[in-house]
């Protein structure tokens, strides 16, 4: 190439493949069929899980016993008995999600929510629906943050529920593409992902909840949220990075010292989790392998069925091949975000994203990047 | 019929040898399984029609073979050697359930599985010394074969030194069988004849030492025991479970019934030995256990501590404790069986026992979480936690050798912490914490696999609930040695009427060992009211 | 009808460990298509049906005397064993308590562990727990009460060992079941020794027993030592203690329990056992002296505790420890009332931590602040548990202090020295908590921090309201001590014991110009308190190493004494030790074989020669 910076990074042969269009994850057609056939799977269950946080977040406004929340408005007893039985979507791992991006807060969602127009708008939202409720009004007045947060909470929901509805989309129509023959490489699948990103970059986030036919504005288009900087790179940071410490293999002992006090410095999302715990205690994203159990495709299913271990070990196959997913997600932030073009022969501008890269890898280093391989 | 137990695997053993070696490799598997299988029931079915109440032998069988050398075709069963018989054809069954599918040279190996359950059972019903020697001596044979050629990689050593130290044990129960027949005056080795001689305690003692011997490196005792975990340790799995299961129960039935049963005199002479020896036997067997890096050798050395607890409980010689030791067998038959069983399921899927190797076993997806739990199940079952057989064995035991020794007996409850000790570093070093990456593929654990554990552990799960079940069996004829053998007198500690125990009746002579002052209490006053569960049937149909 | 019930209490325990047995689906992996949450409602239900059935018993049993029931369960010659239940207000009241809080950890538990795919594991050790607690405190008999503690030694296990995958876990669950296990055996020597010596175990029977043997000193005094290791274990009491400090690595839903009603077990059986304990003055004075020495050591310990389960966890040892003094003073009746004072505060406590360090994702109180305008359910439920645990408010252990003081003031007012330590020191320590929790500015981790879901909440609320109206329920069941009969100084003292300790704990955790972290005494001191005065260290030297030692010994000469010498001189020798150390071919081994069959012949035949010879 033009400029030969000596490779001094660990992970310099990956920064190569990403400066040459490749990605993350190496090119392969196994990784395409795993790649695709899992986002599939994992595009139903996103879609599943965003309609239920929008849900959420506009029909189980303050509402003190959410028993029903999971049922998007529809009880019927048959959908009771099945939920009974567990026979249903893991809901509560879309929770998890929400509630890591909104613990390890999305830079600019986060600051609105601190504001003083979010108090105003928020109080004015509570002030209504807890009119015809004489007990929670006091107790408003005696924890007056303790609502304001609560909406806070229905606020990430949203959010995170307006971000799953374009990835989950995106991901399924990549399904209907591969099935068309139209996607046929790793670097293919990456494009999709970006293009869909970047089309949807400036679509604003907004948040309005209806209480008694009037509707209000929690977080107005005037806040500025946008897609990309506002949910998509936050939700990168707080779920393939940060996430919380399972508890199935970290020790909360704080004598102990094993969890970081920085939350900058935790890494326990998507792309660094263990996958061969999955399906054991205290391990969360098994919720989410569980649910994608369901709607794995035939071609993959196959696949998977030829393993060592046949039907036993799904969920972990299941994981490894959405880690694997992933990684192609992140490419795709990678190079949607970048300086300039990845591929680019401008030695300055291939310096300033060798820098951009760097950083990245940085944080890679102890990711299951290398095990991708 | 007993004979059918003896003589129907030998049948089916001859049948499976004439059979065409192709059928055989695909359905021997099968045919010695539906043997086994039809052994089980006829066993079962004969311990239905056991007499509970007649403590003597029952089934007996009689056929004169060869007169002049007095050896008779002599068998029958009693309560001793009835819930052996029983453990016996289920383990059997068992291991056959357990082979491999695929194993090398089939034929051979379902013969000599066959031949073995055979001779054991034999063994266990023979009524005539020198036939019970000769089963004793005929059952090793198919043991040594099965661990000299399926065996692991020093099967040679592991075979040749089980067969010497078995070999050495038979000569010298043989020369004190033949020694008591000689001196006794009596042209016969029938057991029942044998058993009203009256020699001089001296005479009495250097016999049953040299059976003590004999035996003892069959159940084995300290310092008699090394042949056992070299043998565990490379003996294939099946074999291993008979081995825990009913082989070493030979030893401590020999000694009951021709130790104690022929010499009692001599047998109450050196009990405080034999406890002496049995706090040895436990407290090495155990501290030995926890520094074993096999899993099969702490399972083996678990073996040698708690095979030490019958052994206890036949020195004190109540009616209580020789009930103690014969549930003991049964309970260390059956919890020994799915430690093996487990273990076996852990090397066949991962190809190691060194609990350093191992690690993270009990991954619901990767690892073997159900024989993980079975075997934690096992482990508990063998310190002694309630719930399981295993603690209502040993609880008798306790407490019935407590009454006779109690400074052994104390001492000897140390093993059950030990117990908990090695077991506990096992369990936590192979099934808990991560998989490791080198465990990562393991093949798939099929039911197959998992169903001979699951079915021991509900036995030892049903045992330890319902105890009685286990015990009923023995409780006349351990009363008979007790009381007839060894002269002990039957005093109740508890009355028939539990709810006024003892308290307006003398709650029990005062132990000899405590010497403590005693009185007992003179009265219940003020009795609580009581309630049985009879008496809701009453008050139901007076209302 | 009241007959049906009484004949019925035994059903209380198989509640339990039904729902236990039903999860087994879920947990071996049998249902793999669905998830395991179907286990944990028929667990609640099972527990429903329990509470209910036990509210029944209750009912009928309050205004009767006691009756027991017998069941039998093996009859061997000269012994027979019974289980004995009893149905009297304590015991049926204990296991009422007991299955009303094992519900709320159970509701709890359904949002506490929502996203932990082995909940059935989780509900199957909890039916497990519920089952053998509440056989316990309806057993009548000392050989089921052992038995069940055993299986709550191994649940303990379990339940500690849930997140199995995890080192520290991993290690705490060993610990823990080794530390009981010591305790349960000694017990076990007690059993067995009671069982011969008194002829029944039966607790009635045994109160009337001890009321008139005579044992000689010695063995009253080794049988007394042995029947209390095992409360001492099961009670955390020094220096069978450190288990409980490491069993916090468990699920916080099974700490409510293991916390409030877990640790009262071996104290409720220790309680049946103290006439026998009276036997020996030396087994109470050992009695009181562990009982004192844990009650200000784990006191002064949790202060210095940074990680908010162990803060108060040891704290639930020196409760335990006056629990210890209480019955070594033989004041059954006030040692069960501080148990029910207590664990029904500390399961408050427990519950409103749970919620905390679901929503900080930390249990590091130096990390926390600021929670206490966001969480009104969680800091309205710790408030109220802190104020029932110390003397200072007219809740629940308010009063049982106040009884165990005027209950010491006559006999050794002395004691009430360490009761005023504890009250005081535990303020502080609560107080600390509150205002390193709830207090001050939200750090990182507490800055966003929702209040937790209704599945907890709920519990939460439930519990606090239970809290605040137990004195109420005391009153009406025993009446709280006469006004005219209390002695002001006792309530002085206890006041003021309390007051000090909250007060210095506003002073430096709740006063913003107080530099945090507050620095009270040394940094050598505080490290001592905050290891647990290092008694892991004791334990290396003693228990550990003799064991260790002896195994290594043991295997040593076994290897090279017992088995070289076997090799070296036995039979082994005549065919050279070298060709049996290793596998020797296949000819050799038939070789081996047929000589010893010849051998066996040659022996048959030279006895019937020597048989026709003789004869």
């Amino acid at each position: 190439m033009l400029t030969a910076t000596p490779p001094t990074h660990p992970l310099a042969p990956i920064i190569d493949r990403l400066e040459q269009g490749g990605a993350l994850l190496p090119e392969s057609a196994e990784n395409v069929v795993e790649v695709v056939g899992i986002l599939k799977s994992y595009g139903t269950v996103l879609d599943a899980y965003q309609i239920n946080l929008t849900y959420i977040a506009e029909h189980q406004f303050l509402v003190l016993f959410p028993f029903f929340k999971y049922f998007n408005g529809e009880v019927t007893l048959s959908k009771l008995l099945k939920h009974w039985w567990h026979d249903r979507i893991n809901y509560e791992f879309s929770e998890y999600c929400m509630k890591a991006m909104f613990w390890h807060g999305a830079h600019a969602l986060d600051a609105y929510l601190d504001s003083e127009e979010y108090r105003q708008r928020a109080t004015a939202a509570i002030q209504a629906k807890l009119k015809s409720n004489p007990f929670m009004g006091g107790l408003n007045r005696l924890f007056p943050e303790f609502l304001l947060e609560q909406v806070r909470v229905l606020c990430y929901y949203s959010a995170l529920g307006q971000f799953w509805n374009v990835m989950s989309r995106m991901f399924l129509i990549l399904s209907d593409r591969y099935d068309r023959g139209e996607i046929k490489t790793i670097a293919d699948v990456v494009d999709h992902i970006r293009n869909g990103l970047v089309e949807a970059a400036a679509d604003p986030i907004t948040y309005k909840v209806v209480i008694q036919g009037q509707a209000y504005e929690i977080i107005p288009q005037s806040a500025g949220l946008t897609f990309l900087m506002d949910t998509a790179v936050p939700y990168v940071e707080a779920v393939f990075f940060r996430s919380f410490p399972f508890f199935g293999t970290v020790s909360y002992n704080a004598q102990a010292h094993q969890i970081s006090e920085e939350q900058a410095d935790f890494n326990y999302g998507a792309l660094f989790a263990d996958p061969l715990p999955i399906g054991g205690a205290g391990i969360p994203p098994t919720l989410l392998m569980q649910d994608m159990l369901h709607f794995i495709p035939p071609y993959l299913d196959e696949i998977y069925l030829k393993g060592l271990r046949g039907r036993d070990d799904m969920r972990v196959k299941i994981c490894l091949s959405f880690q694997k997913s992933m990684f192609c997600v992140t490419t795709a932030a990678i190079q949607g975000l970048a300086p300039f073009p990845l591929t680019t022969t401008d030695p300055e501008q291939r310096q300033q994203n060798r820098a951009y890269l760097e950083n990245w890898m940085d944080r890679f280093v102890t990711s299951r990047l290398l095990s991708v391989q | 019929m007993l004979s059918i137990l003896v003589w129907a695997p030998i049948l089916g053993a001859i049948l499976i040898g004439c059979l065409p070696q192709t059928l055989v490799a695909q359905r021997g598997r099968q045919i010695s399984l539906i043997i086994a299988s039809l052994l089980l029931a006829y066993s079962l079915y004969l311990a239905s029609q056991f007499d509970l109440m007649n403590p003597g032998l029952q089934f007996s069988e009689s056929l004169p073979w060869i007169d002049s050398l007095g050896l008779t075709y002599q068998l029958g069963v009693d309560g001793l050697s009835l819930p052996l018989v029983v453990i016996n054809s289920l383990l059997t069954w068992l291991a056959i359930l357990s082979s491999d599918p695929r194993i090398n040279r089939p034929r051979l190996y379902y013969v000599l599985l066959l031949v073995l359950g055979s001779a054991v059972a034999g063994a266990f019903l023979s009524q005539n010394l020198l036939l019970f020697f000769l089963f004793y001596e005929v059952e090793l044979i198919p043991l040594y074969l099965i661990i000299a050629i399926w065996g692991g990689a020093r099967r040679g050593y592991a075979a040749t030194k089980f067969l010497i130290y078995t070999a050495v044990s038979g000569v010298l129960i043989l020369s004190a069988f033949f020694g008591l027949s000689l001196l006794s005056g009596f042209s016969s080795f029938d057991y029942g004849v044998l058993q009203s001689h009256t020699l001089p305690l001296t005479t009495q003692l250097i016999l049953l030492s040299t059976l003590l011997v004999g035996f003892g490196i069959k159940i084995p005792i300290v310092p008699l025991h090394t042949w056992l975990p070299d043998a565990h340790v490379e003996a294939p799995t099946p074999a291993s479970v008979l081995l825990a299961g009913v082989l070493l129960k030979l030893g401590t039935y020999g000694l009951l019934r021709f130790g104690l049963g022929l010499f009692p005199e001599a047998w109450k002479a050196c009990s405080s030995v034999l406890a002496a020896i049995a706090v040895l036997s436990v407290l090495y067997g155990s501290f030995a256990a926890i520094a074993q890096t096999d899993m099969k050798k702490i399972v083996a050395y678990s073996s040698v501590g708690h095979m030490g607890y019958i052994l206890l409980a036949a020195a004190a010689g109540t009616s209580l404790s020789l009930l103690g030791a014969i549930a003991q067998m049964i309970s260390h038959g059956l919890i020994s069986a799915l430690l093996f069983l487990g273990v076996g399921v852990v090397y066949a899927k991962t190809g190691t026992r060194d609990i350093n190797v191992l690690r993270g076993l009990l991954s619901p997806e990767r690892g073997l979480p159900v024989i993980g739990s079975l075997m934690i199940v096992g482990a508990m079952a063998s310190a002694g936690i309630p719930g399981m057989m295993g603690f209502i064995a040993e609880f008798i035991v306790y407490r019935s050798s407590f009454e006779v020794f109690p400074i052994q007996t104390l001492l000897c409850m140390i093993g059950t912490g030990l117990t908990a000790v090695y077991f506990l570093i096992m369990i936590n070093r192979v099934f808990f914490g991560r998989l490791p990456d080198h465990l990562a593929n393991l093949p798939p654990v099929r039911w197959m696999d998992r169903i001979p554990a699951v079915i021991v552990t509900m036995l030892i799960i049903f045992f330890g609930i319902q105890p009685s079940w286990m015990m009923r069996w023995s409780e006349k004829t351990a009363v008979m040695i007790a009381t007839e053998r060894l002269g002990r007198e039957l005093t109740p500690l508890v009355a028939v009427e539990p709810d006024r125990v003892a308290m307006d009746l003398p709650l029990s002579q005062p132990p000899v060992a405590l010497k403590a002052p005693f009185v007992p209490a003179a009265s219940l006053p003020a009795s609580l009211p009581v309630l049985r569960l009879n008496d809701l049937k009453n008050d139901v149909q007076s209302d | 009808m009241n007959q049906l019930l009484y004949q019925t209490s035994w059903w209380v325990p198989v509640y339990g460990l039904a729902g236990a047995v039903l999860t087994l689906p879920w947990s071996i992996g049998l249902v793999r298509r669905t998830g395991p949450r179907p286990a944990a409602y028929i667990n609640i239900l099972m527990t429903v049906l329990a509470l209910i059935h036990t509210g029944f018993v209750l009912w009928a049993v309050w205004d009767h005397p006691p009756e027991r029931l017998l069941i039998p369960w093996l009859s061997l010659p000269g012994f027979d064993l019974w289980l004995t239940f009893v149905t009297s207000r304590t015991s049926v009241g204990a296991a009422f308590v007991i299955t009303a809080l094992s519900l709320l950890a159970q509701v709890f538990a359904l949002g506490y562990l929502e996203k932990d795919w082995a909940l059935a594991r989780f509900y199957a050790l909890m039916g497990f727990f519920e089952g053998a607690m509440t056989g316990i405190a309806l057993s009548d008999s000392l050989f089921l009460s052992y038995a069940l503690l055993e299986m709550l030694t191994l649940s303990t296990y379990l339940l500690v060992g849930f997140w199995y995958a995890q080192p520290l876990v991993v290690s705490a669950a060993r610990d823990a079941f080794l530390t009981k296990r010591v305790g349960d055996l000694l017990l076990l020597m007690g059993v067995v020794t009671l069982s011969t010596i008194a002829g029944s175990l039966d607790f009635t029977h045994l109160d009337l027993w001890a009321a008139t043997v005579q044992l000689s000193p010695t063995v009253a005094g080794f049988l007394g030592i042995a029947l209390l290791a095992g409360p001492t274990g099961k009670c955390a009491q020094f220096p069978l203690n450190l288990w409980l400090d490491e069993a916090m690595e468990g699920p916080n839903p099974a700490s409510i329990l293991r916390n409030s009603v877990v640790v009262a077990c071996g104290a409720y059986v220790l309680i049946r056992l103290e006439p026998i304990l009276a036997l020996s003055p030396l087994a109470l004075n050992v009695l009181m002296i562990l009982g004192g020495m844990t009650a200000i050591g784990a006191s002064l310990v949790a202060i210095a505790q940074i990680d908010i389960k162990r803060a108060l966890s040891h704290s639930t040892s020196a409760y335990l420890g006056l629990v210890f003094l209480a019955v070594g003073t033989q004041q059954e009746e006030i040692a069960l009332m501080l148990l029910l004072t207590h664990g029904i505060a500390k399961a408050l406590l427990f519950m409103s931590v749970g919620s905390v360090i679901l929503t900080t994702s930390t249990q590091d109180l130096t990390e926390m602040g600021g929670l206490g305008s966001r969480m009104p359910a969680t800091i309205t439920a710790y408030m109220v548990g802190a104020a029932a645990s110390i003397g200072l408010l007219p809740l629940g252990c308010f009063w049982a202090m106040l009884e165990w003081a005027q209950g010491v003031w006559a006999t050794m007012p002395w004691l009430i020295g360490i009761l005023l330590l504890v009250n005081g020191l535990t303020g502080f320590n609560l107080v600390r908590m509150f205002g390193l929790v709830f207090g001050g500015q939200p750090k990182p981790k507490t800055r966003r921090a929702p209040e937790v879901i209704w599945l907890m909440a709920l519990p939460m609320v439930t519990l606090t309201i239970v809290t605040l109206l137990l004195p109420l329920m005391l009153y009406q069941w025993r009446g709280l001590p006469d006004w005219s009969q209390v002695n002001p100084l006792t309530i002085g003292l206890l006041l003021g014991s309390g007051l000090v300790g909250c007060g210095a704990g506003v002073f430096f955790y709740l006063n913003p110009k107080v530099e945090k972290p507050v620095s009270l005494v040394g940094k050598s001191i505080r490290e001592t308190l905050a290891y647990d005065f290092c008694i892991d260290r004791l334990y290396k030297i003693s228990v550990v190493l003799g064991v260790v030692q002896g195994a290594r010994f043991t295997a040593w000469f076994d290897r090279y004494v017992v088995d070289g010498f076997v090799n070296l001189v036995g039979v082994a020798s005549i065919f050279s030790g070298e060709s049996l150390k290793y596998t020797i071919s296949g000819q050799s081994r038939n070789y081996l074989l047929t000589l010893f069959v010849g051998v066996i012949l040659a022996l048959m035949m030279l006895g019937w020669f020597y048989w026709s010879w003789y004869f």
